[in-house]
């Protein structure tokens, strides 16, 4: 039941499924446990080994120029963000949003970061829109996780 | 608490299982635009200033299924078409079919940009300083360029942060060639164009963050069936080649360009159609930019760019023999102004151009102002 939500709020979203357990993988190691939460519209999946809570992950959409841009965000157990991971891209222009260098920008920030283009995130020239809109849906997702991890709602 | 549903080895065999359904975005329309109004003073006597809305363009996609999908941009250049009255224009710039392959690969099919230069591809006014595009982007690069053709989009595996563009699309057309504006009038747009010579144009891309640096190329015949200009496909050919780079760090921005265009057969060309276009067509800008309102104002997201440009660039860096170089088309531009932009996609826009010429001729100063945004 719970794996058949997964699966539907991850279709929601536009990501396969073969994506985020890749990004997962990729980002907790391998034969790390994975369960899914539900925060109002969002499905969390948190991950573990054994009894030590590794992090949260979430997947989530915002709209490039005019199409979605689907990505995935990951927490560790603190907080931090440990890594952002671009699932599907589908504009025609500003696919670098989904290179290494930059989004690993991102690691390390925690939600009392600014989290801004042009300040603590670099731009890329020619893919303003994905930046800006990778960014800030990075910045809510990190902001969800770290207040839902405080006050309980995830746990 | 909920119990694990599985090892993540196994959510996977079990997600896989599932990417059988249909994924991904939904069926759906998306309309945006942007434009540019501009107030244009020539200094002298006699030249009035004039106020024009140079460009109302609307955006129009539509997502078909998660691959595929249509963009489009329609323009109104001028405000205005009316028959029997000079200036107005009303054409599509872009019109392509999306196809994703893979995560790596596009095939593209349309009307679509050649990727040369900057400009070209990137032209929505709140991303480039100066109120009117660079002249360089229209004399030497025939901004904005848009020929019918299919290509593929896609980043190279080997490395990150290479990625290309390739495009078969129709050829120029050497009878509209001109010694001011190059290759300009050669340019088809679309309509009923002939493809006696199909060209090929392309573009390599690395890209890092702050850093983009690019190197195209456009080759193709110009005949456009004309048997006197010759019978084969690649008969009378032009080749570009153009090389790019822009550099942003804090509130420094940088952007270079620099294009040399070969015109073969430029004297039977001229001999055939009484032009004067030239056998070279070469030059480059460089633009340095510093957003000072982080100097006034901590923490703010506005951004006020004080800027200077200076092109270079002549239409007619070589010519064949038989025809006269006029050294009024050595043009050497600078351009200083402010772009103040309240959000990443408004700007107002200000700036004085200096032109001069090797040969004294067609030299003047102009002030602009303008109003741009994008959406």
């Amino acid at each position: 039941m719970r794996l058949w939500l997964l699966i539907g709020a991850l279709l929601a979203q536009g990501a396969p499924p073969a994506k985020v357990t890749a990004s997962v993988r990729r980002i907790f190691g391998p034969g790390a446990e994975v369960r899914t939460l539900t925060v109002g519209a969002d499905t969390v999946l948190r991950v573990a080994r054994g009894d030590s809570l590794l992090g949260f992950a979430m997947v989530r959409a915002v709209r490039g120029k005019d199409q979605p841009i689907t990505f995935l965000v990951a927490t560790d157990s603190l907080d931090r963000l440990r890594d952002v991971d671009i699932l599907v891209y589908r504009e025609p222009y500003g696919g670098e949003v989904a290179y290494d260098a930059w989004r690993r920008q991102f690691r390390g920030k925690t939600a009392t970061d600014r989290l801004e283009v042009g300040k603590d995130i670099r731009s890329i020239s020619g893919a303003t829109i994905s930046v800006n809109s990778v960014t800030l849906g990075v910045r809510r997702a990190l902001a969800d996780l770290a207040a839902w991890h405080r006050s309980g709602a995830i746990r | 608490m909920p119990r694990p549903i599985a090892h993540l080895g196994l959510v996977l065999i079990t997600l896989c299982a599932a990417t059988a359904v249909p994924l991904g975005a939904q069926e759906s329309t998306t309309v945006g635009g942007y434009g540019e109004v501009h107030y244009t003073n020539p200094s002298g006597r006699n030249t009035p200033a004039e106020v024009n809305l140079r460009r109302f363009i609307v955006y129009l996609a539509h997502t078909f299924k998660d691959r595929l999908a249509f963009r489009s941009e329609l323009e109104v250049e001028d405000a205005k078409v009316e028959g029997g009255s000079n200036g107005g224009e009303v054409a599509l710039e872009q019109a392509f079919l999306d196809y994703r392959l893979s995560d790596r690969v596009t095939l593209r099919t349309g009307l679509v940009l050649p990727p040369v230069g900057i400009v070209n591809e990137t032209h929505e006014p709140p991303t480039f300083n100066g109120v009117d595009r660079p002249a360089f982007d229209h004399d030497v690069i025939p901004t904005t360029w848009r020929e019918i053709g299919v290509g593929v989009v896609g980043t190279v595996p080997v490395t990150e942060g290479l990625s290309y563009r390739l495009y078969l699309v129709n050829g120029l057309r050497a009878e509209s060639f001109s010694a001011a504006e190059g290759i300009r009038g050669g340019r088809q747009e679309g309509r009923e164009a002939t493809f006696a010579n199909p060209s090929l144009t392309g573009r390599l891309e690395w890209v890092r963050p702050g850093l983009r640096v690019g190197g195209s190329f456009w080759y193709g015949g110009t005949t456009a069936g004309d048997t006197l200009l010759g019978t084969g496909t690649f008969d009378a050919p032009v080749a570009l080649f153009s090389a790019d780079a822009r550099y942003e760090r804090g509130g420094l921005a940088l952007r270079a360009v620099a294009v040399t265009i070969g015109v073969s057969d430029a004297d039977t060309i001229n001999g055939l159609y009484g032009t004067a276009v030239g056998s070279r067509i070469s030059g480059a800008y460089a633009e340095a930019a510093y957003d000072v309102l982080r100097l006034l104002v901590r923490g703010t997201s506005q951004r006020l760019n004080a800027f200077v440009r200076h092109e270079r660039y002549d239409t007619q860096a070589d010519v064949p023999a038989g025809t006269t170089r006029d050294r009024g088309f050595a043009r050497r531009i600078t351009t200083l102004g402010l772009s103040y932009k309240p959000t990443w996609n408004t700007v107002f826009k200000g700036d004085y151009e200096v032109r001069r010429t090797a040969a004294g001729t067609g030299e003047g100063e102009t002030l602009r102002l303008g109003v741009g945004y994008q959406f």
